[in-house]
């Protein structure tokens, strides 16, 4: 079984797939280097053939321009040899004159037909030749031993009376090798009188014919017609075997086939003697290079295939790598989105018409938090920006927000509130994060403000303009435990309205890294004033839209949080309280309104009518708003112009409109009557009008009744 | 809210004194336990100094309403408020019960 795991994960499809684009990229790259080898081999052959053709073409001109000035220096000097036949002693010095007439003569001599000259016995042969320092000495050379009438040559020629070209021949111990052209000499009675032979060195063309050899290892031979060999590469240049197995070839002893590595090719002389020229080249030298080019090439494809192989497996890797790594940023995409969630259900839903707010994280989640409600009669808010962005700026911030909510419950002095909120922090962060917050605490009656600081951004304030809170800076939460945060107060004007934000919104950057600055944002509030669109939605709108527009196409680098308040005493009063599903609850929410109504001057009936209404709906929540035994919790809105009176009722529990539940039926005897269901029925009766809808979430039921 | 059960000539007679609302059902319903171990008897409702009452104190007056008719006696509440009027108007239960 692990085998098999082991193989299968080996031979994975990606995998395969990967081996197949290599191996097709070897065969296609191979099959290209294969064609690209043949052409140029081809090509090379011709070159080879050409280079030939010009080499033999040259040695046969040249050599038979040899043979020619031979021929001609026999035929002129003719006429001089048969004007001193008279004379037989007189030809020494002729023969002297005419072989130092033609540099490539080396000797030549005159056979005498037997009994010629009578004085001279049967046989006579006067011979001039050159030694070596290039002087010219004669001798008689026939004897009894040297019989030149027995040489086959001689007899060839009393045969057929034409002038020849004898083979090639070694001649003496010099080993040089010799050609002899030999004409009938006739006298003047037109008798055949001798024949001349002219001797030519041919050891020259040897050398000649491997001087110039268009390859280092390319030798050329001259053979005869009959294919004997008459000049070729010195022994030491080409061994002597290898000279005879061409000649063998050349003479159909041995098959081409079988030396593939030799390429001959020939030609002839246009005339008599007709030698053979033979040129013999190495495929070996001619094809190294490209050999040696093939072998670089195939060297730089294995290499080509390696880094091939080594990118398509790095790239499958880092392919495989990012899609894990999408994968798990997927999935903590998710739980960030939920995180988000979470942390927007922490910031107020409901709001009043004094007050606005709104906060845009730049992550998921945001670093920002901004909180208010009322308790007393007071207005508690705050506003705050943790240092840093991102997760843990987020726990920081709902860590803070919830002390917020708890401290304020049982302080109102704002001082003492981030006092404590700092300690907290102080003794339980680490990481070295701070906070900035400014906490508010505004009398709904008296317009009475009290605040403290800690490092937040001044407000603005706005009457008939808009100006900057004075407002102590004092050190952010979470620097020092015990540091003090000095409580400063005044007192508002009612329509007096107080601006709150996060440096999200004077540090918006736009596209040249500009920030948008307090200036501008006070530019923004005094244009609202002006224009009188100034309510705090109004407000808190024009100042999102301004840093969105200011940042154009930027994305937003920092939270945007905005809450904006306006003291606006007027007639009304509001109170508001927040409980669990707990019906023993009801007690508390009986003191609350009891309170709030005893504000409010009215009749005794009406006001047990609404505090009626108003338990029958909560404790309808309470009852069946959450899943049995799971913590929920109810909030209570109330306010009041003193001429009517509003009910806003809040939770978070499952969508239920209790508007649409049929009115208990109310004429039934006793034994039919069903225990439940007058709650509704009842609130329906007390007041004047009921209201439902579903937001954010939450079900928002608002009573109204007039108590005019 | 305080409930105290008395028997007095062979009747209950229950004194509520205070706000009957939801919160004060539970111990109310706990107080007139023995009332309903003891059908059969008539049951008066003192509501003298009953302040207020929530549709969980109704439910409360129909369930013995209800068990002591079963048992072939006699309910009545006496003295009610004019809040505690209104509501027993407006649910009706003005013709259940008998209200002096």
């Amino acid at each position: 079984m692990i085998t098999l795991q082991f193989d299968m994960k080996k031979f994975d499809s990606g995998r395969i797939t990967r081996i197949g684009i290599v191996i097709v990229a070897a065969v296609l790259v191979e099959v290209i280097s294969v064609v690209q080898y043949q052409r140029l081999r081809n090509m090379m052959g011709e070159e080879v053939n050409l280079r030939s053709k010009v080499v033999l073409g040259a040695m046969v001109h040249e050599i038979e321009h040899m043979l020619e000035l031979t021929e001609i220096t026999l035929a002129e000097n003719k006429w001089d040899i048969m004007r001193h036949l008279s004379n037989p002693d007189s030809l020494f010095p002729v023969m002297t004159r005419l072989i130092d007439d033609n540099p490539n003569v080396v000797g030549g001599c005159l056979a005498f037909l037997p009994y010629y000259y009578p004085s001279k016995g049967r046989l006579f042969e006067p011979y001039a030749h050159k030694l070596a320092d290039g002087t010219i000495v004669t001798e008689q050379l026939a004897s009894p031993e040297h019989d030149y009438t027995q040489n086959q040559e001689f007899i060839w020629a009393m045969e057929h009376l034409i002038p020849f070209w004898t083979d090639p021949y070694l001649y003496g111990t010099d080993s040089l090798s010799y050609a002899t052209y030999s004409a009938p000499i006739y006298d003047s009675e037109g008798r055949l009188a001798a024949w001349c032979g002219l001797d030519i060195d041919l050891s020259w063309l040897g050398d000649t014919l491997n001087t110039h050899q268009p390859f280092h290892s390319s030798f050329g031979l001259l053979l005869t017609i009959e294919g004997n060999l008459v000049a070729g590469p010195s022994p030491a240049q080409i061994p002597r075997e290898e000279v005879f197995e061409v000649v063998d070839i050349v003479n159909g002893r041995l098959s081409a086939s079988d030396f593939p590595g030799l390429v001959i090719r020939k030609t002839q002389l246009d005339k008599e003697p007709y030698w053979q020229l033979i040129q013999v080249h190495k495929t070996e030298e001619i094809y190294r290079r490209m050999t040696q080019m093939r072998h670089q090439h195939i060297l730089f494809m294995l290499l080509g295939l390696a880094i091939l192989a080594f990118m398509i497996n790095r790239y499958a890797r880092n392919e495989r790598k990012l899609r894990e790594a999408s994968a798990e940023q997927a999935r903590i995409g998710g739980e960030l989105e939920v995180a988000r969630d979470i942390q927007q259900q922490m910031l107020p839903k409901v709001f009043p018409s004094y007050i606005y707010g709104t906060l845009e994280p730049a992550l998921e989640v945001g670093g920002d938090l901004y909180d208010f409600y009322i308790r007393d009669g007071k207005l508690f808010f705050c506003i705050g920006d943790v240092s840093g962005k991102g997760v843990p700026s987020a726990m920081l911030m709902s860590m803070i927000h919830s002390l917020f909510r708890v401290v304020s419950r049982k302080e109102e002095n704002p001082s003492q509130i981030l006092w404590t909120l700092n300690n907290q922090l102080c003794a339980g962060d680490d990481n070295n994060m701070f906070v900035t917050c400014f906490v508010g605490c505004l009398d709904l009656y008296t317009g009475k403000l009290n605040y403290a600081n800690a490092g937040h951004d001044k407000p603005f304030l706005l009457t008939t303009s808009a100006s900057i809170l004075p407002v102590k800076a004092n050190l952010p939460l979470g620097v020092y435990p015990m540091t003090e945060f000095e409580l400063q107060s005044m007192t508002l004007s009612p329509g007096t309205t107080l601006f709150l934000y996060t440096d999200g919104l004077t540090e918006a950057k736009n596209k040249e890294h500009k920030a948008l600055g307090r200036e501008r944002v006070q530019q923004v509030l005094d244009a609202c004033l002006a224009k009188g669109t100034d309510t705090p939605e109004d407000l808190v709108g024009a100042l999102s839209a301004e840093a969105h527009s200011f940042a154009g196409g930027s994305s937003q680098s920092d939270d945007l949080t905005l809450l904006c308040i306006r003291y606006q005493p007027g007639d009304n009063l509001r109170k508001q309280i927040t409980l669990g599903n707990n019906t023993e609850e009801v007690a508390a929410l009986s003191d609350f309104v009891k309170d709030f109504l005893g504000q409010i001057e009215m009749e005794r009936r009406v006001a047990a009518g609404l505090r009626l209404a108003l338990e029958e709906t909560v404790v309808n929540v309470m009852n069946y708003a959450y899943p049995a035994g799971e913590h929920g919790e109810v909030t209570v809105y109330a306010d009041s112009n003193y001429k009517e009176v509003r009910f806003t009722v809040v939770d978070a529990g499952f969508p239920f409109d209790p508007t649409a539940v049929l009115s208990a039926d109310t004429t039934l005897d006793v034994q039919n009557r069903p225990i439940g269901g007058l709650g509704i029925h009842l609130t329906r009766k007390m007041v004047d009008s009921i209201s439902y809808s579903r937001k954010h979430g939450f079900n928002v039921l608002t009573l109204t009744k007039s108590i005019s | 809210m305080t409930t105290r059960v008395e028997e007095l000539d062979g009747k209950f007679v229950v004194t509520f004194s205070g706000e009957l609302d939801t919160a004060a059902a539970a111990e109310t319903e706990k107080a007139l336990a023995p009332v309903l171990e003891n059908l059969g008897k008539d049951i008066v409702f003192d509501c003298t100094e009953l302040e207020y009452i929530a549709s969980s104190g109704l439910r409360l007056l129909l369930s013995v309403l209800k068990k002591a008719q079963a048992a072939g006696a006699h309910v009545v509440l006496k003295n009610v408020n004019d809040v505690v009027k209104d509501v027993l108007d407006l649910t009706g239960f003005v013709a259940l019960f008998d209200i002096e």
